[in-house]
């Protein structure tokens, strides 16, 4: 008998229809993948599964039970647990009480035990694996940290159902290890777990069978014996793809950002040397809080160095400010895209115009004509899915708003960019189109930097790899003896 | 704990500062029967006080609970008039605290409207209706047993101030210790994850806003009977002063962070501030030119105490 | 070939023109004028559309500085205290420092650059959260301008060519201050709708953090926000000086909840982001219309506040439920999306609720209302009745309240109509902003008590010119500015009475303390003064320790009396001359059980009664109120009809009254005490 199974779910929001009939079943003791491209209907079968949306016909059993009233509460009494791609924590409350705030049941009136929630929060974290002290406040917390918090919370529900939505985007490929084992291990009790990742890769190795959605249908179900990866991208994208990275031969040029000794303080970074050329990509890889988007962040004049050197176009300078930087052509694309990539309730033109208003405007005044041009040719150019360039940016969906984003950079025309995690989080179809972007902007010459989590990404994307480890460069590899284990290696600090 | 803190203590070296000061100069100030005039004077400023924490708490704000005050002084003597034994009086003017404390509630929580934009259209709205129905008359013959709850007005001012304090502590206490104040902080702190561990937030908002309008009218109750008439008028600019206090104390106006207690202290410094220069003998027309740079120096304090340490506009900016 | 299409392709009109719902504002504000059309008189003219106008460029001027603010998420509450500050150091530089008037007027502005200059370090630099830094640089800033004037000083007799700026026409019908407004409006639509800078504004509001990845100095943009709101406030101070002919510290007060509240009708998110320059100026104009249409309509004031209320929740309610419906997509993070039918039950409930608030107060107060005061709308039947329009300084005061018994008394012996209407609140130019309504309504008579001379004596000369009748009763303003003065009692007669019974209490010697109203109070003011001038002419013994404010509010008197009786225990008299204050300092003699200390003071006797009889207070000074509104209004009836005499007028049950030139004497002031307290009523 499935221990979760929901059948003919559909769901539209105000004319839009998300689901269309889905039907899912998961049994207990398996890892159940479910793949599907952005927009695809999985956060909205999510969110149906925990209660946080009520669909508007078809049914959810549990154990054979239908569930009738469905809601966040309901569906914690009935086991099931989510741990979404954006923490959905208490910035403001410490780790322990975050934890404790979904556990707990009770009246509103009984009294909290603060004891107990202590040394509830030390077990779950050690559970999960997280090194982080119950008694810090969320908010000061990395990324990746709280969502380590969120598998505690899972853990701690002694969820049977238990979702995991793109559990491993911002996790070091250590952490994501130790979540493999966790998940493993409950599995072996019994729990089911659904997982959404966009990393084939991980689905082949932590999952036994995959669901495939699109367009808020169910394509197929198939046990992952069964299937390849060509053909689970087909079913995804519902065409064939070229999932190879499109790393073309590009003539590598002159030097076009040197930097040398680079040193912060307030970011932890000391002593990096490296240099980038026109045309080449420079994969940077590394563990979360070895300081990568710290690097970034210094080149890019956020937190301004207070060591060494910095060489753009033969001057050696300190970039002050973000706007120095984009002065002197060098772009950043930041990791968070939803808060520091684009501005979402703006319209994409105003978004690619952003970063050079002085392109568009005419003695400080915007000249609407020519931020209309700038934005339809990014738009035609990045190939962005919208239905006007007046829409609302965070109204499209994850890839396209990632676009938008890069649109931004390229609108300074940089010669050098640098690219966070340019992928994370979005569809397979748009992340070989960013790739593909990446691959056009290097062949005209620019430099690239990109940070990635993801080592098939890195290995297939750059000309050499720089290894961070410790706030430092711990090595830079070509591309030719860049493998997987000998980055990790350096990651680690064991080389 | 002292970085957890640094408010409370900035307020607990600006209150020493001033207290140090005054009792060099004008040890009068120290004086039983000055402190309890001094408290009972800030009594309403601190009861709705505790109400508000609650509001800002929840990331929301109440910008009429002066013109609230004035309504529940009056309904107290209406109320008195009609009959109704003073306790009773004081209680009904506590539901019609609630009652307009649902109206902004309900609004906010769920027409979804601002809290200041709904707050600010009760306060005028609730302030001229108030002039318009009385043209300004105060509340007159007041039945004999009114003042003080028929009791002698020592004993009266024990139980205010027991009230207040057990107001106070309690609330202090189950902020932290209850279930139902973690629910206000994990609502203020973000809703949306509060809906996703069964947390209604819409109706946290609501109860708090019922919760302030209820606490006005305890307080305006309290400082009814402390006199022989009610004026129309009361309450003027005591939503300024409360939302003043609540933010010195360290209540982020954001929401999710913030304590009772370090509320009271704001409520101790600036009621302090007034009477403590007239003590020191300074001139009533500098007096709130003296008030406002005491008001700023006590928040630039912190400020300026944290820019001295690691990096912290970087997370004062990610965290505005 | 599709390049060319979408180029061409523009947003649509509407959402250019109503970003964010402005059409309800619009749609409302055109209720309002076809309202007011229809029951104001003289409401759809081109010289009321210009009075409204000039009314509004002030607030104008501080919604339109605090519209950028709010769009980066910010807030400013010192723009009015900017104001006060400004007009006053603009007065002593001009009188005192002997600058010549231009000059004047740009150390005022320097002033408001730096006034904004604090705020902007405090906000930008130090990270502190605007709310606070300017509810602290609030209480700064109008508590300097207390300071240096010391509440009382009032600087007037500006040059007519400056004064032109507040009070003159542009070719005989528009004002000339329209024009800074304009050039305002058009400067801050080109700052935040144009250009690249007002783009960025947006961002910061949106995400500040997003901002700073984009390479837009946060800091720096926010900062020259607050330094242009003090800018613009100092320009509306000069403005505002120049329309009153007066600069006082009290200038602009409470302007800044008016002007944010014209701000966030106009469709300004405060949480940063949305909004526009057209909606804050719709929204400014709703409020302007509707205050002015009121009192065309001889509609009580009250219900200004009460309307604005209402529509400021329609209209932001309706504008949330359109963007709520149109941004579904949106809402799927919100999730919880609420059926219509609720949503409807819900409006219900919050739309009885209110009601149920509405009705029992209503319902309550019935019984405190004074008997003798008829329902406010006698007016506007169109016969032939002359209309007397009255106006006290504030509306709510007891003291006020119990004239009018008296007003309403003689309007129906005299067959007049009487609209009575004020300001609710302590903004000084409230006032000449009824007059103005009055004017351009048309009423026969008016009948003002003054609350500053200087200010409403252009106004007032204005309607005479009109061939409006004007009295004033209780305060008088220029002489040449009206045609009688109903002389209750003089400054000079209640300072000196206050004293001689004072120096009769203490035997001649002793210290003794005042409490006044709000500290900027031009009456409280003058009776000091006079009060002063005897102590020091013929007590030489008596020495006056200490004046405290306290704002009419009696709970105020009553801890500041408390006070003062423990800081200055040699302290045996307290003189309260503010009418809701005794009752205050009345109390706190009684509580601190201190029988040695004497309360006198001026106010109702009906207020004060079981004071006195308990022996707390002495004595009040005060005159019969309602033969004061009796004769204030039978004066400007005689008037109307010209039938005033000379040297003496027939004021029905008054019989013969005295005429002093241009003064009507009601009598002197009188002391009320236990002897004789119970024998009146009001």
């Amino acid at each position: 008998m499935a221990l979760l199974e929901a059948t003919a779910i559909t769901k539209s929001f105000a004319g839009v229809q998300a689901l269309r009939g889905v039907s899912f079943a998961l049994r207990s003791g398996e890892v159940h993948a479910l793949l599907g491209e952005n927009g695809a209907g999985k956060s909205t079968l999510i969110k149906v599964i925990t209660g946080a949306e009520k669909p508007d016909s078809g049914t959810l059993t549990v154990d054979g039970q239908l569930v009738p009233h469905h809601s966040p509460a309901a569906a914690r009494a009935l086991g099931i647990a989510a741990v979404y791609q954006q923490p959905t924590l208490f910035p403001d409350l410490t780790v322990e009480e975050n934890i404790a705030l979904a556990l707990e049941r009770g009246g509103m009136w009984r009294r909290v035990d603060w004891r107990a929630r202590r040394r509830q929060a030390r077990e779950l974290l050690d559970r999960s694996g997280a090194e982080v002290a119950p008694e810090r406040t969320v908010g000061t917390l990395s990324m990746p940290e709280q969502q380590l918090v969120e598998i505690a919370k899972a853990i701690g529900a002694q969820a049977r159902i238990l979702v995991l939505d793109e559990p491993t985007a911002s996790l070091t490929d250590r952490e994501v290890a130790r979540l493999f084992r966790v998940i493993g291990s409950l599995r072996s009790e019994g729990a089911g777990i659904i997982y959404i990742s966009h990393r084939l890769d991980e689905v082949t190795v932590i999952a036994n069978r995959v669901t495939v959605l699109r367009d808020g249908q169910t394509i197929a179900t198939r046990d992952l014996r069964d299937v390849d990866r060509a053909e689970l991208v087909r079913l995804m994208v519902g065409r064939d793809i070229d999932a190879i990275f499109p790393k073309r031969h590009v003539p590598i040029g002159k030097i076009a950002l040197q930097v040398n000794g680079l040193g912060c303080r307030a970011a932890g970074i000391r002593n990096i040397t490296f240099e980038v050329r026109r045309g080449e990509i420079l994969g940077i890889a590394g563990l979360v809080g070895s300081g990568r988007t710290q690097l970034a962040e210094t080149l890019f004049g956020l937190t301004p160095a207070d060591d060494g050197a910095i060489v753009l176009h033969d001057d050696a300078m300190r970039t002050e400010s973000p706007a120095e930087a984009i002065r002197m052509k060098l772009g950043y694309l930041p990791e968070d895209r939803r808060q520091h990539g684009v501005v979402m309730e703006m319209p994409v033109a105003a978004n690619i115009s952003l970063a050079n208003l002085e392109a568009v405007s005419r003695n400080g005044l915007i000249d609407h004509a020519r931020e209309r041009g700038l934005a339809w040719s990014y738009v035609e150019r990045l190939r962005i899915k919208t239905p006007s360039i007046y829409t609302e940016v965070g109204s499209l969906s994850g890839g396209n708003q990632q676009k938008v984003a890069v649109a931004r950079w390229l609108a300074i025309n940089p010669e050098v960019l640098i690219l966070d995690e340019p992928t994370q989080g979005v569809d397979i179809g748009s992340k070989s189109e960013i790739h593909q972007i990446m691959v056009e902007l290097a062949e005209q010459g620019m430099a690239i930097v990109m940070i990635s989590s993801e080592l098939p990404e890195i290995l297939g994307m750059s000309d050499r790899v720089a290894v961070m480890h410790g706030g430092t460069i711990a090595g830079i590899l070509s591309r030719t003896e860049a493998t997987q284990e000998k980055i990790l290696a350096l990651a680690l600090g064991q080389a | 704990m002292l970085q957890r803190h640094r408010r409370e203590v900035s307020l607990i070296v600006a209150i020493l500062v001033i207290g140090a000061v005054l009792a060099v100069v004008a040890p009068g100030f120290f004086t039983f029967a000055n402190q309890r005039d001094l408290m009972l004077a800030n009594m309403p400023v601190l009861i709705v006080a505790l109400g508000m924490v609650l509001v800002i708490l929840t990331g929301q704000i109440d910008i009429s609970v002066g013109s609230q005050f004035a309504i529940c002084s009056v309904a107290t003597g209406v109320f008195a008039r009609m009959g109704l034994p003073t306790p009773l009086a004081g209680a009904a003017a506590c539901l019609v605290g609630a009652l307009m404390g649902g109206v902004n509630g309900a609004l906010v929580a769920w027409v979804r409207i601002p809290s200041i934009v709904v707050t600010l259209a009760t306060m005028v709205a609730l302030r001229d209706g108030l002039r318009w129905v009385t043209q300004g008359a105060w509340v007159q013959g007041l039945p004999p047993g009114f003042q003080w709850f028929g009791q002698s007005q020592a004993a009266s001012e024990l139980i205010t101030a027991g009230c207040a304090a057990v107001l106070a502590v309690g609330m202090n206490w189950g902020l932290r210790n209850l279930a139902a104040g973690r629910v206000v902080y994990a609502t203020g702190s973000s809703p949306n994850a509060a809906r996703l561990v069964g947390i209604n937030p819409r109706l946290v908002v609501f109860a708090v806003f019922v919760l302030t309008g209820a606490l006005t009218g305890f307080a305006a109750a309290f400082n009814a009977v402390r006199f022989l008439q009610i004026p129309s008028n009361a309450g003027m600019g005591l939503e300024l002063k409360v939302i003043a206090a609540a933010v010195v104390g360290g209540v982020a106006i954001a929401g999710g962070r913030g304590t009772i207690a370090g509320t009271l202290l704001g409520v101790l410094l600036l009621s302090m501030i007034g009477p403590g220069l007239t003590f020191l003998g300074l001139s009533a027309y500098w007096e709130r030119a003296v008030e406002g740079a005491i008001i700023l120096a006590a928040v630039a304090m912190d400020a300026v105490r944290v820019r001295s340490g690691i990096h912290a506009d970087i997370v004062s900016a990610q965290a505005a | 070939m599709r390049t060319s299409l979408v180029l061409k392709q523009r947003r649509p009109w509407p959402e250019i023109c109503f970003p964010n719902g402005e059409w309800v504002l619009a749609l409302a504000l055109a209720v309002e004028i076809a309202v007011f059309s229809a029951i104001g008189e003289n409401f759809f003219t081109w010289s009321n559309f210009f009075e409204v106008v000039r009314l509004s460029v002030e607030l104008g001027l501080l919604a339109l500085a605090l519209t950028p603010i709010m769009i980066t998420g910010g807030i400013d509450l010192s723009v009015g205290s900017i104001m006060g500050l400004s007009a006053v150091v603009f007065g002593v530089l001009w009188r005192d420092g002997g600058l010549p008037i231009a000059a004047a007027v740009g150390a005022a502005l320097l002033l408001g650059c730096l006034a904004g200059l604090l705020n902007a370090v405090l906000i930008a630099k130090l990270n502190l959260p605007p709310l606070i830094v300017t509810l602290g640089s609030l209480s700064l800033f109008r508590g300097m301008a207390e300071g240096i004037t010391k509440g009382a000083e009032n600087y007037s007799g500006f040059p007519a060519g400056f004064l032109r700026l507040g009070q003159g026409y542009l070719w005989g019908v528009v004002p000339v201050q329209f024009s800074v407004l304009l050039v305002a409006i058009a400067a801050y639509w080109v700052l935040l709708h144009r250009s690249a800078f007002g783009r960025t504004l947006y961002v910061v509001g949106f995400s500040p953090s997003g901002a700073r990845y984009a390479g837009i100095p946060v800091q720096r943009r926010v900062a020259l926000l607050y330094f242009l709101s003090g800018l613009v406030a100092s320009v509306a101070a000069v403005i505002y000086v120049a329309h009153l002919g007066q600069a006082k510290s009290d200038a602009g007060t409470g302007y800044e909840l008016a002007a944010i509240t014209a701000v966030v009708l106009g469709g300004t998110s405060v949480f940063g982001g949305r909004g526009t320059v057209w909606g804050t100026v719709l929204g400014l104009f709703a409020i302007s219309v509707l205050q002015n249409g009121l009192r065309l309509a001889a509609l009580p004031s009250e219900m200004t506040g009460v309307l604005t209320g209402v529509v400021l929740v329609l209209t932001i309610g309706l504008g949330r439920l359109r963007a709520r419906a149109q941004r579904n997509e949106a809402t799927i993070d919100e999730a919880d999306s609420m059926k219509n039918s609720q949503l409807a039950i819900l409006c219900c409930a919050v739309v009885g609720g209110s009601l149920i608030v509405a009705g029992t107060n209503i319902w309550l107060m019935r019984s405190l209302r004074p008997a003798d005061i008829a329902p406010a709308r006698t007016a506007a039947r169109p016969g032939k009745r002359p209309v007397i329009a009255m106006m006290p300084k504030s509306k709510g005061d007891p003291y006020f309240i119990s004239c009018r018994a008296g007003a309403e008394e003689a309007a129906k012996e005299a067959g007049v109509d009487l609209i009575w209407d004020g300001p609710t609140g302590l903004d000084p130019a409230k006032q000449n902003e009824v007059v103005e309504g009055w004017i351009t309504r048309g009423v026969d008579a008016i009948a003002v008590s003054v609350e500053n001379s200087a200010g409403i004596s252009t106004v007032l000369r204005k309607a005479r010119a009109r061939g409006i009748k004007v009295v004033t009763w209780d305060a008088d303003a220029a002489p040449d500015a009206r045609d009688f003065f109903i002389n209750q009692a003089t400054p000079e007669g209640i300072g000196f009475t206050l004293v001689d019974e004072g120096a009769r209490l203490l035997g001649g010697k002793g210290e003794f303390a005042i409490i006044t109203g709000p500290l900027s109070a031009a009456n409280q003011n003058s009776w000091m003064e006079f009060m002063r001038q005897r102590v020091a002419a013929q007590y030489p013994g008596m020495k006056l320790v200490a004046m405290r404010p306290s704002d009419d509010d009696r709970d105020k008197a009553f801890a500041e009396t408390q006070t003062i009786l423990k800081v200055y225990p040699k302290v045996k008299l307290i003189v309260t001359i503010s009418a809701p204050a005794v009752p205050g300092s009345a109390e706190a003699v009684q509580q601190a059980g201190r029988k040695d200390v004497f309360v006198i003071g001026l106010s109702l006797p009906n207020l004060c009664k079981r004071y006195v009889h308990d022996g707390v207070v002495q004595a009040v000074v005060l005159w019969n109120t309602k033969d004061l509104g009796y004769l204030t209004v039978y004066t400007a009836a005689l008037l109307v009809e010209g039938r005033t005499g000379q040297g003496s007028l027939q004021a029905g049950r008054l019989g013969t009254v005295e005429v002093r030139g241009s003064q009507v004497i009601l009598g002197k002031p009188f002391i009320f005490n236990k002897a004789n307290i119970d024998r009146y009523d009001f």
